[in-house]
């Protein structure tokens, strides 16, 4: 098999970083996240290939923050729109866990199917290029497993990494895994590796038949309970590795300036208040259950998986100390008067 | 309901809207105003629209907003009629003939005409929800044979604020088998018309369900007791359409937030049938 030395990762990561912008997980400052290799300062950052997630999950690379979506040029009754920003530049994910993976082939769905090729979206997807880092030992929070994930063969990764110790052992999984592979190909050695030994997940999750529960609980008393202390400050889905939704916006000086979209999150209020004040989802309550029902029910429907991939995140950033497996666990337990 | 074959015909990309010229702008009310748009170089239009569609209109600098193409004339012209109500529809009604602006679209599954073919259309609308049915109400009229007996109840606040007054009072009632019913909420000097609440008046009119189509569009609290008339009218529930207005941005089933439950209003709908409604999560 192919393995990538531990002593040679920097090296690789910079021969990568010559024609790719690598995304790394890293601590940086206090703020830990998928940080480009270039931005990386020795003795300052620290590379966390070995945590389970970072506070940040890679959807930045895929779809920014803020991304500028075209130029505008407004004169009297003259308008132009002279540039749009489809970025294609080639990126690279570098030691994605396999929830993260699924972030990103979830967002796939949404942005690349049903009619429409969303051009902005597209042009990043093209040029990135995914190298997971195969999960064996899962975290406190982890319960990918539930949620439809393998985390030792993320679907969707174009190259696996495997910790073996002194070294990764690096699998080749598509055309754009193959070309990444040839860059360090000079660093690659061939020979045998041990791999870990896997072990069990801590978090127990039964997602079984949620989806289909959820269908017949929109009105359910349980969503005023667990919903109480939410304050809807949006973390949950920021941090999110696949909520995907998106403001748009636009930005003048003068004449000139350009429209852009924006991480949005169905926790705020105006997220779907419409003109004239009216909101099918004014209460707290409301926006509640859509989060849950969407990453539990409304995705899977639509598009035959959950939207939540499992990787715990939002557990650990929720001021309030909701927990989604809670939610799921509630669910199940909950009754349905017909 | 999640419409997988949806074959596109749209552009490669989608959130860059075309630029256009307003080539006509007329008032519609003291605060809705139709605007019509063409090509920039004076040729066609920048899309084909079928009845319930939509396009997003945007005032580039400003922002945009999903409206209804009321009509679309051939290759002359798409119309918008648009109310004044926030941030970009204030600017869209202070600029004027040969502004250029921004659309994109079709968007929406647009009315279900072919399925409506033979049968009574009963059209009820409030306010600016008429803008959407008209072009329902125009297609109807230019394929009249299509359609059986055609009934138009519309109501708003006064007679001010009765939107497109010369196709209500003057054109349509002359069409054959079409019968035109008009109200506003209170009473006024200059108006000798019915007075009174849409789904009441409705009731009056009481436009036999026999074979009919019921096609609603007005503010949320008219649909909701219309619905309930049209109920006790005895109209079934795939007897009913009616189009749905949720916050929308992207248009195209992205964005997220004009969802009910798995269904996106912006490309699933916005027209459904009122029993496709009642598998919906009660967010409408
Ligand atoms: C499928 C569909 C079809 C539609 N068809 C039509 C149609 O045919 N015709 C039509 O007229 N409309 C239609 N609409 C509604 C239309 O999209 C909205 O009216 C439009 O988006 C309002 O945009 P706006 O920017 O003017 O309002 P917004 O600015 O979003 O206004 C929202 C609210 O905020 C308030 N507000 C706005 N700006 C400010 C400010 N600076 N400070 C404080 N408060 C502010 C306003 O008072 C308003 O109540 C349709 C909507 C949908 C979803
Ligand atoms: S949970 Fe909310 S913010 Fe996240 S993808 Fe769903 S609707 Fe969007
Ligand atoms: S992080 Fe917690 S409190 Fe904040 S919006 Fe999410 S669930 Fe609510
Ligand atoms: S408006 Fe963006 S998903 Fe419908």
């Amino acid at each position: 098999m192919k393995v990538l030395s531990k002593a040679k990762l920097e090296a690789a990561l910079n021969k990568l970083s010559d024609r790719n912008e690598v995304f790394v997980p890293m601590q940086k400052g206090q703020q830990s996240g998928y940080f480009t290799w270039k931005s990386f300062e020795n003795g300052q950052d620290e590379l966390m290939l070995d945590a389970l997630n970072v506070y940040q999950s890679p959807k930045n690379a895929v779809l920014p923050q803020t991304e500028k979506m075209y130029s505008i040029k407004s004169q009297g009754v003259e308008v132009n729109i002279d540039q749009t920003y489809e970025d294609a530049h080639p990126t690279i994910i570098f030691g994605a866990r396999g929830c993260d993976v699924k972030g990103i082939i979830a967002m796939d769905d949404v942005f690349l199917t049903r009619g429409y090729e969303d051009s902005f979206y597209k042009a990043r997807r093209s040029g990135n290029t995914i190298i997971a880092n195969a999960c064996y030992e899962p975290g406190a929070n982890c319960f990918c497993n539930a949620m439809e994930v393998n985390s030792l063969e993320p679907v969707g990764a174009d190259v696996i990494l495997r910790d073996a110790g002194d070294g990764y052992v690096w699998e080749v999984k598509s055309d754009k895994g193959e070309a990444v592979t040839a860059l360090i190909a000079d660093l690659l050695e061939e020979k045998e590796a041990k791999l870990p030994e896997v072990k069990p997940f801590i978090q127990k999750v039964d997602y079984s038949g949620v989806a289909e529960k959820l269908k017949s609980m929109f009105d359910h008393p349980l969503w005023d309970k667990l919903s109480q202390p939410c304050i809807n400050c949006g973390m949950c889905t920021y941090v999110c590795p696949s909520c995907y939704c998106f403001d748009i916006q636009v930005k003048m000086w003068g004449e000139e300036g350009y429209r852009f979209r924006a991480w949005d999150s169905c926790m705020f209020e105006e997220y779907s208040r419409e003109a004239g004040g009216g909101n099918p989802r004014g209460a707290s309550k409301e926006r509640f259950r859509q989060r849950f029902l969407h990453k539990l029910e409304f995705f899977k429907e639509r598009y035959g998986t959950p939207l939540c991939t499992g990787c715990g995140r939002c557990i650990i950033v929720c001021p309030t100390d909701i927990n989604i497996v809670r939610i799921i666990d509630a669910v199940k337990e909950a009754e349905i008067n017909a | 309901m999640p419409d997988q074959d949806h074959k596109c015909t749209c552009s490669e990309q989608p959130l860059v809207p075309t630029i256009v010229e307003v080539i006509d702008i007329i008032d519609r009310t003291p605060d809705v105003k139709s605007f019509f748009v063409r090509n920039v170089d004076g040729n066609g239009v920048p899309f084909q629209v079928a009845p319930g569609q939509c396009g997003m209109v945007s005032h580039l600098p400003i922002g945009e907003a999903m409206i209804s193409c009321t009509w679309q004339e051939e290759q002359e012209y798409l119309e918008f009629a648009i109310k004044r109500v926030g941030l970009l529809t204030d600017e869209l009604h202070q600029i004027e003939v040969g502004q250029k602006i921004g659309v994109r679209g079709p968007y929406g599954n647009g009315f279900p005409v072919d399925a409506c073919k033979g049968r009574d259309m009963v059209f009820i609308a409030g306010g600016i929800g008429l803008a959407p049915l008209r072009s329902f109400i125009k297609y109807c009229f230019k394929n009249r044979a299509d359609y059986g007996k055609i009934t138009i109840l519309y109501g708003s606040r006064s007679k001010a604020d009765l939107c497109f007054k010369e196709e209500l009072f003057e054109l349509w009632p002359q069409e054959t088998n079409t019968e035109v019913f008009v109200t506003i909420d209170n009473a006024q000097a200059d108006w000798d018309g019915h007075v009174g609440f849409v789904p009441s008046y409705m009731e009056e009119v009481n436009p036999s369900s026999q074979g009919a189509i019921a096609v609603v569009c007005g503010p949320p609290i008219m649909i909701k007791f219309v619905l309930q008339s049209l109920e006790k009218m005895g109209y079934n529930d795939d007897q009913v359409i009616t189009t749905l207005e949720m916050r929308m941005k992207c248009g195209i089933g992205k964005c997220g937030r004009c969802n009910i439950g798995s269904e996106f209003i912006c490309l699933d709908g916005p027209v459904y049938y009122l029993k496709q409604l009642r598998d919906l999560p009660p967010e409408w």
